[in-house]
């Protein structure tokens, strides 16, 4: 794709045609990624606000409103504040990866905006196995945790870190099986292919959400594995600030902790984008098709479907954070591996036997077929 | 743990997470939920039996000095001088809000119901100094040296009367040696009123104490 684009912007400025195209393709790439990770930085940075405003509402308070008009630019003053912070490193730490961690879980929460389907045609990289790649790139978290734990010399931190890796390994499970139905239904694992075969004249009811009831029951779990994963409250058994102190980033201050907090948001966009994806349509609404529209509507369209799909979950996960109190670490094993794990299975196993028995169509799709 | 009891464990999951998200949702979604207020810009209206910082009123206040003995942490001092017309005169009246504890005792005792509390309670401040709440704003020591000057002239007055009528003598000897400065005042003065002669600086001291 960046190729291809590098190609036509070669013929369309002939200047160019001196230059190696390997160099135009590469600083295509890079300018993209730049696009993303601005938008995640932004992004990043205006949830932990929004948060903190839910946080407020829910609890009776009004939240943070001194900074800018009702306190919008609270996220900059705090970007400011981390970013002019003592870095302070433990005398006894393992200084290496101490300084590695924070970029590696970073890296592994913002790196998966790479293949997030934004829009018809927005999308940094339509990789032939995006939910593959998602996986394994948010696997780099897990590592950065507990390199964080470790690396920390501190018994919260290294207790924290220990509870993030086994709580994030436990639940990549019910996340893959519960995404799995998607990818079955859709027959690739690129999620603009997922997103695509969501489409159709039914509207909403094209969505694989109401493709059957196994997959119904596949988006909750999804959800539930996925909040998990995100380390968040009712999940958050490796920060619990109340009996770990913070977990596993309690030494880091200023700008290394600044990379594990955005690491979190991030992290809570891409798995909302990705339940989006998969189960919600995407960027498809119903009785409108964006891709028939012209390219730029079609596309600002979509963006602002799927952005209000996405930061809705989003929203819908802070509610729930300021909601429910922690799960003590046996009910956390529990709720994986005796609820979670089991269901996804059985789920995976009804969408399979679903589409075999009738020839890959939903209920929305039969109903239909019987009117003609 | 049968099939029962597991699909159970589930619905009793999600319902309790409904349950639970539908409060947290009507306080996240009504604004008259919101019970904070915005300190500086809204405040409370204390209530009517408020103990706030403490306000004499000077001008009923007889300077009996009830609320000096009563002070369990003796943060009001008082100094007072009879005057001419054998009333005491405040000289100084400071009270230490810093030290205060607001136990509302001296406005209990308080005879005339000149010491009250108000409603303040904002009185934040580098020095501690700034914490002593002045009534008296004149200098203790122009007060005692005028109203000793009165009680002077009314003696003079007295003495010459008395001359006229041709009275014993001691009296009026003991009045001419007081004239001067403020100890024939403060001689005159009753136990309760008396107050540290020289007391601008040891205001906290009890006068009561010192005559025990």
């Amino acid at each position: 794709m960046m190729e291809s684009l590098a190609i036509s912007l070669v013929n369309a400025v002939p200047v160019l045609s001196g230059v190696p195209l390997w160099t135009i393709t590469l600083l295509i790439m890079v300018m993209v990624a730049a696009v993303v990770l601005t938008f995640a930085l932004t992004y990043s940075g205006l949830a932990t606000y929004v948060e903190r405003k839910v946080a407020g509402d829910i609890q009776a308070r009004v939240g943070p409103n001194r900074v800018g008009p009702v306190g919008i630019l609270q996220f900059l003053a705090d970007g400011i504040k981390l970013l002019l912070k003592e870095d302070i490193i433990p005398a006894k730490a393992d200084r290496f990866l101490f300084v590695l961690a924070p970029y590696l879980v970073f890296v592994g929460s913002f790196a998966a905006f790479v293949v997030v389907p934004f829009g018809v045609g927005l999308i940094a990289s339509d990789l032939n196995i995006g939910i593959y790649y998602v996986m394994a790139i948010t696997s780099l978290v897990v590592v950065g945790v507990m390199l964080a734990g470790w690396s920390s010399n501190n018994k919260w931190a290294l207790l924290g870190g220990m509870r993030a890796a086994a709580q994030i390994v436990s639940y990549e499970i019910p996340v893959g099986m519960a995404l799995l139905p998607a990818v079955l239904i859709a027959g690739s694992l690129s999620l603009q292919d997922i997103v695509r075969s969501q489409g159709g004249l039914f509207g909403i009811f094209g969505w694989n959400l109401f493709h059957n009831p196994f997959t119904f029951l596949s988006f909750f779990l999804y959800y539930v594995a996925a909040l998990a994963e995100t380390n968040r409250t009712p999940f958050d058994i490796p920060e619990a600030e109340s009996e770990l102190v913070s977990g596993y980033h309690v030494e880091y201050s200023g700008i290394r902790f600044a990379f594990f907090f955005l690491a979190e948001y991030g992290d809570m966009f891409v798995v909302s984008a990705l339940a989006t994806a998969c189960f919600l349509g995407g960027w498809h609404v119903p009785f409108l098709d964006a891709e028939a529209l012209p390219a730029l509507w079609g596309n600002l369209f979509s963006l602002g479907v799927f952005l209000g799909k996405t930061l809705s979950l989003v929203v819908l996960m802070m509610w729930i954070r300021w909601t429910l109190p922690r799960l003590r670490v046996d009910q956390l094993m529990r709720v994986a591996w005796k609820y979670l794990v089991p269901l996804t299975f059985f789920n995976l196993l009804g969408v399979s036997l679903w589409l075999l028995l009738f020839h890959g169509k939903g209920i929305p799709q039969m109903i239909a077929s019987l009117f003609g | 743990m049968g099939l029962k009891d597991y699909l159970y464990d589930i619905w009793e999951a999600v319902a309790t997470t409904a349950k639970g998200m539908r409060i947290t949702a009507r306080y996240g979604v009504d604004p008259r939920e919101t019970i904070t207020l915005q300190y500086p810009e809204e405040r409370w209206e204390p209530s009517e039996r408020f103990r706030g910082f403490l306000y004499n009123d000077i001008k009923t206040c007889t300077s009996c000095t009830m609320c000096v003995r009563v002070c369990p942490v003796d943060c009001i001092s008082l100094e007072s001088v009879r005057g001419a017309d054998k009333k005491m005169v405040l000289a100084s009246y400071d009270i230490d809000i810093g030290r205060c504890m607001y136990c509302g005792l001296c406005v209990e005792v308080c005879p005339p119901k000149s010491l009250k509390h108000t409603s303040g309670y904002e009185k934040a401040s580098v020095d501690r100094g700034e914490l002593i709440l002045h009534f008296i704003h004149e200098d203790a020591g122009e007060i005692k040296a005028r109203v000793a000057k009165q009680v002077a002239e009314a003696a003079a007055k007295a003495e010459a009367e008395k001359a006229k009528a041709e009275s014993e003598k001691p009296e009026a000897e003991m009045a001419k040696d007081g004239d001067p400065d403020s100890r024939a005042a403060q001689k005159d003065a009753p136990p309760p009123a008396g107050g540290n002669p020289e007391g601008g600086g040891a205001a906290e001291k009890k006068p009561g104490e010192e005559k025990e």
